[in-house]
């Protein structure tokens, strides 16, 4: 049985009808169509679906639909504004943080929920805070760089 | 990845949340984070017909101190129990534990009562809660008990947690002055992975210096937690020295028996639990010095 849920994501309302197997990862990439949040391992341990919800960065493969209700969430997506990428979105372009992109959107939100709390984090702060956030490609050096030159764009 | 179907319900307060469990009994599950269970019935390990999610039940949600316990909600999550000060100054080794366990995704969605009742034998908080000698209270329709943690781990994902109860809260008692714990992991990496040994150890000194009690717990070297009793007997009424430490984590080799699996052979295993106990035997002294 479907039931309708509300929910706030990007700063836009909406209202889904939802089974209750189904989770607010299935909700953003099948329903609202927002698939810059990616589908990984589906276990909570890649961190590629990663969205923040009430201004924490959670695995929602692992967040039930009709749990996210009433939640307010922020997706990839929502990052761009009217004057262009986010700093950190420029700074992963520039210091080539991405390679084959699956993992950037999880990277780069954990990274803004880092910077948000933390405007000047050491190497060890960004290490700590995307070790949940599995990169295959890059041997973390070029994010954690791109991180790093996103707080100093941010702090000026 | 498809998650079996199952009905889904949403009490409001904890009667309610006691009133579904009641009705349903074995065919429901509680989920809070749902870390441990969405994972386990996507690998369709689990199944329920019922899951019953304690999110919005405010009531399961708090923290305070109060005549000497810290007193935690169920549902307060991993991430707040590693800031939380009353957590972080009275009983530092849990906040150790905390920040131990999964990656910071993981935390802000796990709760401590959910890592309590899957009652995984690598779990991070179980050993210090043990080492704090914490009290668990479960609700059912019947009213609430307390259980001590010693006695609520029965075997691998197996508890003394009826199928009609939910764990509400969780009672540490702060250490009295000159008493105090620590909190050691050994993973594969580290973050993100699943504990190869855990210990916590607690100690607490007399007025002339010497321990009168001590526990110590050991992780992922058995179906449940263990204490290492032959550990805890060696360091009881003796003055706390590295010699003496050291033969306590001696002991602890018979304490347990380790098997051999792919996180570890049974003979590192024991190895490391030496270690790690010299090392948290060490870690409570320390807050055992600062707690006067």
């Amino acid at each position: 049985m479907k039931e309708l849920i509300a929910l706030t994501v990007n700063d836009q309302e909406y209202e889904v009808a939802v089974t209750p197997n189904q989770t607010l990862l299935d909700v953003i990439r099948y329903q609202l169509e927002l698939t810059g949040t990616k589908k990984g391992c589906e276990l909570g341990d890649c961190g590629s679906c990663t969205v923040i919800m009430d201004g924490k960065p959670v695995n929602s493969c692992l967040v039930l639909a009709m749990q996210a209700a009433g939640k307010n969430i922020k997706t990839i997506e929502g990052l761009e504004t009217e004057q262009g990428l986010h700093p950190i979105q420029k700074a992963f372009v520039e210091k080539q943080g991405v390679q084959c992109g699956f993992c950037t959107s999880g990277m780069i939100l954990s990274a803004k929920n880092l910077l948000d709390k933390n405007a000047s984090p050491t190497d060890g702060d960004i290490r700590k805070a995307l070790s949940g956030n599995l990169c295959r490609c890059t041997g973390y050096q070029k994010i954690i760089e791109s991180v790093q030159a996103a707080s100093e764009e941010m702090s000026k | 990845m498809l998650l079996p179907k199952f009905k889904f319900h949403e009490p409001k307060t904890e009667e309610e949340a006691c009133q579904i469990l009641t009705e349903y009994g074995e065919k429901a599950k509680p989920i809070a984070g749902g870390t441990d269970l969405v994972v386990n019935m996507k690998k369709k390990l689990l199944s329920p017909e019922h899951v019953v999610s304690l999110s919005r039940i405010g009531s399961l949600k708090g923290l305070e101190k109060e005549n000497g316990f810290v007193k935690i909600g169920a549902c307060f999550t991993v991430a707040d129990m590693i800031e939380a000060k009353d957590i972080k100054e009275n009983v530092s080794a849990l906040s150790a534990s905390a920040g131990a366990l999964g990656s910071p995704l993981v935390r802000n969605l796990a709760t401590v009562g959910g890592n309590i009742g899957s009652a995984r034998p690598a779990a991070d908080l179980p050993p210090s809660l043990m080492a704090y000698g914490a009290t668990l209270i479960l609700k059912s329709s019947h009213g609430e008990r307390n259980v001590g943690i010693d006695n609520f781990f029965k075997g691998p994902g197996a508890t003394a947690c009826g199928v009609d109860e939910f764990i509400s809260e969780i009672q540490v008692q702060t250490p009295p002055a000159g008493a105090g714990a620590g909190y050691l992991n050994l993973g594969a990496r580290k973050a993100q992975d699943c504990n190869i040994v855990n210990v916590a150890s607690f100690i607490a000194l007399d007025g002339s210096g010497v321990i009168e009690t001590a526990r110590v717990i050991l992780g992922c070297v058995g179906p449940i937690q263990v204490r290492a009793r032959a550990a805890e007997k060696i360091l009881v009424g003796e003055k706390p020295a590295q010699t003496l430490f050291e033969k306590a984590a001696e002991a602890t080799k018979t304490d347990c028996l380790p098997i051999t699996d792919f996180r570890g052979s049974g003979g590192y295993k024991l190895a490391m639990v030496g270690v790690l106990t010299q090392r948290t035997l060490k870690i409570a002294l320390g807050e055992a010095k600062k707690n006067t």
